[in-house]
């Protein structure tokens, strides 16, 4: 019973040390983002660009994908739905704004983590085991500068990116299967989305997307540096980085709402 | 810098979760000589070469760099003493996402600001220095493990550093090669007077490049001196070590069936 407790203690705490961690990391890159270039180690732009087409980029044709998809089924589901009471006219009124607060965020989100957030950590830890961090740090060359901000940027740039593009991607298919299941124009519809959807709808979940950015690279880099015991050890902490990061993003994403809702 | 030892250690001791694992360590390795650092696994020699190259921060002791304390140095400072140093692991550490070439260049890219033409003719020095001309092209997984060592070592060279450390650098190597690396080794000693920390546990290649050895067993210095010291040493562990001899550790009766049993405490 008492070494029960024990581990949920120290379980607790390492849970603890590494929300700090991350902060630390955080705060890190902040500030070689500010002052790298005054201490002659500036956050190099090729570096972010390689990252952003590789983040974002790359990622563009899945994002079509899924986002596609997730517009018509939150289309056929809202119709079917609101047929029990005669109102599936009013379908474009709930499509618009669970799609742009909710499901393009969440699922651009969902997506960047297991695409992006499990290559960072995979890529730091396969590096830490390689001793390729050290020899950065013994050539003077800062791992947080060099490997984390980067990082950070093109995530901060391309989630809320992709996420805009999933928004108009699964507003379009959401379009097309309504136009042709309630014999509507799809001029109509996109004057119904003008009617509904607001600028304040596209940042709600625009904005989310950017704390998703900062929560996907924050989890991604502390479960590459914990990496140890070779291949086993990276396998491991790969699958808990997408893990953690998929569990932090539906987390933050309640309290947005929750937050963002109450003002 | 005549006068300044390039590395000296005073009473370093390191202990992880209370087992000790560095004892008392004092080591001097004077301006342009060979220091080889022995030991078996276990020997602390890994944690010892960590705190040299700035990577762990003493405990307890002093590790003064060219002479700069490493725990009084702030940030510039550093990163000032960071270009002057060399580092070959003994993985390589090479970025496996660069070919050879920007790996040998990528200290030059971040702290100078020569144009491009000048540092690829700088590269195509080192990597011929070590025998890799016509190499810069290939990446990492391209390379065998000795190729990899060579151009692992032109990196550390690039920035033409006072202070070269290497990590096991004949380790995993086939005899020939090995030789072949310990005459590079040698060879770079004699063209640049550079300061050389080499860590490993291969005799042969000790006893060739050396101009002083320091064998280290259990976190503890045995001895430390040239290679004839070394040699006549009378130390059994040094002699166990030097002639390959293995160790039987005396076994307490009591201590083994515990161990066994798996009790803590006198409860057998």
């Amino acid at each position: 019973m008492l070494a029960a407790a024990e581990g949920v203690g120290r379980r607790v705490i390492a849970g603890f040390t590494e929300v700090g961690l991350a902060a630390a990391l955080f705060i890190e890159s902040l500030m070689w983002l500010a002052t790298g270039a005054a201490r002659r180690q500036p956050v190099r732009f090729a570096a972010v660009l390689e990252q952003s087409i590789e983040i974002g980029i790359r990622a563009v044709p899945i994002v079509f994908v899924l986002s596609f998809s997730i517009g018509t089924m939150v289309a056929i589901q809202g119709i079917h739905s609101l047929r029990i009471f005669g109102a599936e006219s009013q379908v474009t009124f709930g499509v618009a704004l669970s799609v742009t607060r909710e499901f393009a965020p969440l699922i651009t989100g969902i997506l960047v983590a297991g695409r992006s957030g499990s290559a960072l950590a995979a890529r730091l830890g396969t590096m830490k085991i390689n001793e390729e961090i050290s020899a950065l740090t013994v050539m003077g060359i800062n791992p947080v500068r060099y490997l984390v901000a980067p990082a950070l940027v093109a995530m901060l740039l391309m989630l809320p990116a992709l996420t805009w593009f999933a928004d108009v991607v699964a507003l379009l298919g959401a379009g097309l299967y309504i136009a042709a299941d309630l014999d509507l124009s799809f001029v109509a519809y996109l004057d119904q989305l003008r009617a509904v959807c607001t600028v304040d709808d596209i940042l709600h979940g625009v904005g989310k997307s950017a704390l998703f950015a900062v929560l996907i690279t924050l989890v991604g880099v502390i479960n590459g540096v914990q990496v140890s015991g070779g291949a086993e050890g990276l396998g491991r902490l790969t699958t808990r980085s997408v893990v953690h990061a998929i569990s932090a993003i539906v987390i933050a994403d309640m309290i947005f709402a929750y937050l963002a809702t109450r003002g | 810098m005549s006068g300044v030892p390039a590395i000296e250690v005073e009473n370093l001791s390191v202990s992880y979760d209370g087992h000790s694992v560095l004892r008392n360590i004092n080591l001097r390795v004077e301006p342009g000589e060979i220091m080889v650092i022995m030991g078996g696994s276990g020997s602390g020699k890994s944690t010892l070469l960590r705190h040299l190259l700035g990577l762990e921060t003493p405990q307890s002791g002093t590790v003064r760099l060219l002479g700069q304390d490493i725990r009084r140095m702030t940030a510039p400072q550093w990163q000032d003493l960071r270009k002057k140093m060399g580092v070959a692991f003994q993985s390589g550490a090479l970025f496996g996402s660069m070919n050879v070439g920007e790996n040998v260049m990528l200290p030059l890219r971040e702290h100078t600001k020569l144009d491009d033409a000048t540092m690829r003719i700088m590269m195509r020095l080192k990597l011929d220095f070590v025998n890799l001309s016509g190499c810069d092209h290939l990446m990492p997984s391209q390379l065998s493990g000795g190729m990899i060592k060579r151009a692992s070592l032109a990196r550390a060279l690039i920035m033409d550093p006072k202070l070269l450390f290497l990590d096991e650098p004949s380790s995993g190597l086939d005899p020939v090669v090995a030789a072949a690396l310990d005459e590079l080794i040698l060879k770079l000693k004699e063209a640049t007077g550079l300061s050389l920390v080499v860590v490993t546990h291969m005799l042969e290649s000790a006893f060739k490049i050396a101009d002083r050895i320091t064998v280290l067993d259990r976190g503890e210095i045995l001895v430390s001196g040239t290679i004839e010291t070394v040699r006549n040493s009378p130390n059994e562990r040094v002699q166990a070590l030097l002639n390959r001899r293995v160790e039987h550790l005396e076994l307490n009766p009591e201590e083994y069936l515990r161990r066994l049993t798996g009790t803590q405490g006198a409860r057998v």
